[in-house]
């Protein structure tokens, strides 16, 4: 099983694509938290709840984590790798969890990047402004801890969707679809729905403070849960599938 | 000896479409076998259900006396190529092959030394997408030969050689099985096996048409004489006499299964003149366009057997 993760974990990082991926996150993490801590008013960053979710732009990180998921399966089935992966590990099961071990190891590494990144951004700008922090250890231990296993997480979830779907375009669509409309909408219209989401399960997880979002224990729990269903619907879809 | 490769009833349906059909052959060790068929034959799918990575729909196939999915490290035992185009655009060949290597904890050495067998250590560290085909049948082949295997089971690997490379395949092929291993190739260009392969499998309609050893083939199909003569209709019911079919067109009858010397005999004793006596080697490629087309007529090909080639 090693060799397997060790296998699809140089699969992630000998293409451009995972580089891309990084690159964008740490820009658009930058692009927002710089703007938002620069241009929003004093009184806007006071408070825990404003500093925390300051703190958690870092979280922008999970969408990419989950793309690098998906993409760790698809672009398999997309470039036929897919089956001399097989061909070298006939177990499909043991492919698909190595994948799934390796998607938990690459969003580790983006939301380290992303979460220490915003949190280290907004710090400087808080200070710099002079306001002071409002966090105490706690806080920061959940926005650290909490945002890194949340992203992770998000990156096993993209595997798993990514092998239920295999086409690469279905499932990168559906994912984005799935964060930014469906999640979006349930959250917003109906929050006690919305909060069980990935995505908002993983903000809960951060130590995020929006009204409505679980707490972070239960934000994890629910989390992991989407990761285990996912992941085991991949496993079986894979098992049962021929390969073209 | 024991088989290195069993077919037993191999039949894969999908949907309405019958793609492989009761197919039962085997391969013994040290032989290089030609699996031959018109594009849409079932090749492909049968290669695939030797390999496990398609489920026949009834039957089985064993690699080494067992299903491939339930060998111990298979990929150190059987090598194989289905797709010239199976890597990723933006990987490196190198790199193709080390993720390749560490499934099966080889180091990465053992890419190195591969590229090198195939002649593309100095191509290695670039990335696919600038690979010409013929590179890329190099690359993939040299993922097959990653862990050093008896078996190599290769899918239409000529495919867009040129001839130098289809030569250097032809060579790279006997000195492979030259040392007892084995090696199954598929191709629908007969031609481009034929000075490889010591035996042929020649598949129509998902149903093994024949199963052979090339010298046996060329023998039993022996040659054909060309005679071209004003009077056909005499001669050709001289040559029915003695049993002998011929196929016409216009002046010119073409005999099969008999020497030009007793053509010429039976010609002499009807008294027909013959204006043309030619003995002609019946190529392999015809007999193999021979053989499938017989199954083409009686089974005409869907459009969709296309896709399961």
């Amino acid at each position: 099983m090693i060799s397997q993760i060790n296998a699809e974990l140089l699969k992630v990082r000998s293409t451009r694509t995972t580089l891309g991926l990084v690159c964008g996150m740490l820009v658009l993490t930058l692009l927002i938290v710089i703007l938002s801590g620069l241009l929003t008013h004093e009184s806007g960053l006071l408070s825990k709840r404003d500093q925390i979710n300051l703190f958690a732009t870092g979280g922008v990180s999970l969408i990419f984590a989950a793309l690098a998921g998906v993409l760790l399966i698809t672009s398999e089935y997309r470039y036929g790798t897919i089956r001399s992966t097989f061909l070298f590990t006939p177990s499909r099961s043991r492919v698909v969890q190595a994948k799934l071990a390796a998607g938990l190891i690459t969003g580790v590494g983006f939301g380290v990047a992303a979460v220490g990144l915003s949190l280290g951004i907004g710090s400087i700008i808080l200070s710099a402004r002079g306001i002071p922090s409002s966090l105490d250890t706690g806080d920061v231990l959940l926005l650290l801890f909490g945002g890194v296993a949340g992203v992770s997480l998000r990156g096993a979830v993209g595997v798993g969707l990514g092998a239920i779907l295999r086409n690469q375009v279905a499932a990168v669509i559906t994912l984005l679809a799935w964060d930014f409309v469906i999640n979006g909408l349930l959250f917003g219209l109906a929050p006690s729905v919305g909060r069980f989401m990935p995505t908002t399960a993983a903000d809960a997880l951060m130590g995020e403070k929006t009204d409505h979002l679980l707490a972070p224990a239960a934000g994890g729990a629910v989390l992991l849960a989407w990761t285990l269903v996912l992941a085991a619907a991949g496993v079986a879809t894979t098992l049962r599938t021929d390969v073209a | 000896m024991t088989a290195v490769v069993v077919a037993e009833s191999l039949t894969k349906r999908f949907g309405s479409l019958l793609a492989v059909d009761d197919l039962s052959f085997t391969l013994v060790p040290g032989t290089i076998t030609g699996f031959l068929g018109p594009n849409g034959a079932g090749k492909t799918t049968t290669l695939r259900m030797l390999l496990g990575l398609a489920e026949p729909t009834s039957g089985r196939a064993l690699v080494l006396g067992k299903p491939y999915t339930q060998l111990e490290a298979p990929a150190l035992r059987v090598g194989a190529v289905l797709e010239a185009t199976d890597f990723h655009p933006g990987r490196s060949g190198r790199d193709h092959l080390c993720t390749l290597a560490r499934a099966v904890s080889l180091p990465n050495s053992r890419a190195d030394e591969v590229l090198k067998s195939v002649e593309l250590q100095t191509a290695g560290r670039r990335r696919v997408k600038g690979y010409s085909l013929g590179m890329r049948q190099r690359l993939g082949l040299a993922g097959a030969l990653l862990g050093d295997p008896e078996l190599l089971i290769l899918d239409e690997p000529a495919n867009g050689l040129d001839p130098e490379g289809v030569r250097w395949l032809r060579d790279f092929l006997r000195a492979f099985a030259s040392a007892g291993r084995t090696v199954l190739v598929s191709s629908h260009v007969l031609a481009e096996v034929a000075q490889t392969v010591n035996q042929v499998l020649i598949i129509n309609h998902g149903r093994l048409v024949i199963e052979s050893p090339l010298q046996e083939l060329t023998r039993r199909i022996g040659g054909t004489v060309r005679v071209r003569t004003p009077r056909p209709d005499q001669l050709e019911q001289a040559l029915a006499r003695e049993q002998l079919e011929a196929t016409r067109d216009d002046h010119t009858l073409i005999v099969r299964g008999a020497e030009s010397d007793r053509v010429g005999d039976i010609a002499f004793a009807a008294g027909v003149p013959v204006h043309e006596l030619v003995t002609e080697g019946s190529s392999l490629e015809e007999v193999f366009l021979e053989l499938t087309s017989q199954g083409a007529t009686a089974k005409p090909p869907t459009p969709t057997s296309e896709r399961i080639a």
